[in-house]
């Protein structure tokens, strides 16, 4: 399940289990290729997820995405929205990047559900 | 100023009034048309990180226009956003370095949102054209933060 996706600069990287406690791990600015190799790997996990399930995704370090970044991210986040598992939060310090996923998170009906814990 | 800190300074005034246009709605083409768009260009606004190279500096102007677009305070104003005060350029060789205040006001459900930050900008002459490679501002206080992702948040001003 683990997967890792990129380089220092940008990229992501998934730990842990999707049926207890998962974390995904996004950062920098993702070129088309990231944001399709995560739209597959999205597609992999998140339907793995389950009533019980804790979802950590730590943005502290991704920048504001271009159209690529947020249409993987849109997808990610709808699937999601169609998800059952128990709480997700969401991290991250740079404040534009916090805006774009509050955009999202919205657009995605998932406000409601995915905190941010900074 | 002379006739090349003119030139420089016009430039500034259009990065500006390309501003004003993405805070009001009006779509990012003309901050498109300012910017060189090179790999070395840099640009941090009041909120968030640093943006390096034009596919960074590009995203962080276009995301600052989905959030403006939100912004519903424009319909009975007729003043512009913002304005920059004190504007000083100096210009060595092809290079303009440009100081001056940003000062803006937001008309908020909740009343007016002020902003006055100093602001830094650095511009290029390419092929004749001065062009913007460098911006930056102060980080705006927390409290204008909160009420502009608030406003985020809700989907309205």
């Amino acid at each position: 399940m683990p997967s890792e996706v990129g380089t220092d600069v940008a990229g992501f990287r998934t730990t842990g289990s999707p049926q207890s406690s998962l974390r995904v791990e996004v950062w920098g600015y993702w070129t088309p290729e990231i944001a399709q190799s995560f739209t597959r790997d999205a597609a992999t996990f998140v339907p793995k997820l389950t009533s019980a399930s804790a979802l950590l995704i730590d943005a502290t370090n991704l920048k504001p995405q271009a159209v690529e970044g947020q249409e993987a991210l849109r997808v990610f986040f709808r699937t999601l929205a169609a998800a059952s598992f128990d709480k997700a939060a969401l991290q991250t310090d740079n404040v534009l990047t916090r805006m774009q996923l509050t955009r999202l998170l919205r657009e995605c009906g998932l406000d409601g559900r995915v905190g941010f814990e900074r | 100023m002379g006739l090349v800190e003119d030139e420089a300074a016009q430039a500034i005034h259009q990065f500006y009034a390309a501003l004003d246009q993405l805070l009001r709605g009006f779509g990012s083409h003309a901050m498109s048309e300012i910017w060189d768009h090179g790999s070395e260009v840099t640009t941090s606004h009041p909120f968030g990180d640093w943006a390096r190279g034009w596919g960074e500096v590009s995203a962080s102007w276009e995301e600052t226009h989905a959030v403006f677009a939100l912004y519903k305070g424009h319909a009975a104003r007729s003043d512009s956003v913002g304005k920059i005060d004190g504007l000083h350029v100096l210009v060595v060789g092809d290079m303009a370095l440009a100081t001056s205040v940003y000062k803006g006001t937001m008309y908020m459900s909740e009343g007016p949102l002020r902003l006055n930050v100093n602001c830094t900008n650095v511009a290029r002459r390419i092929d004749g054209r001065w062009k913007i490679i460098h911006h930056h501002t102060d980080q705006a206080p927390p409290e204008w933060n909160a009420a502009i992702g608030a406003m985020v948040q809700r989907g309205h001003s």
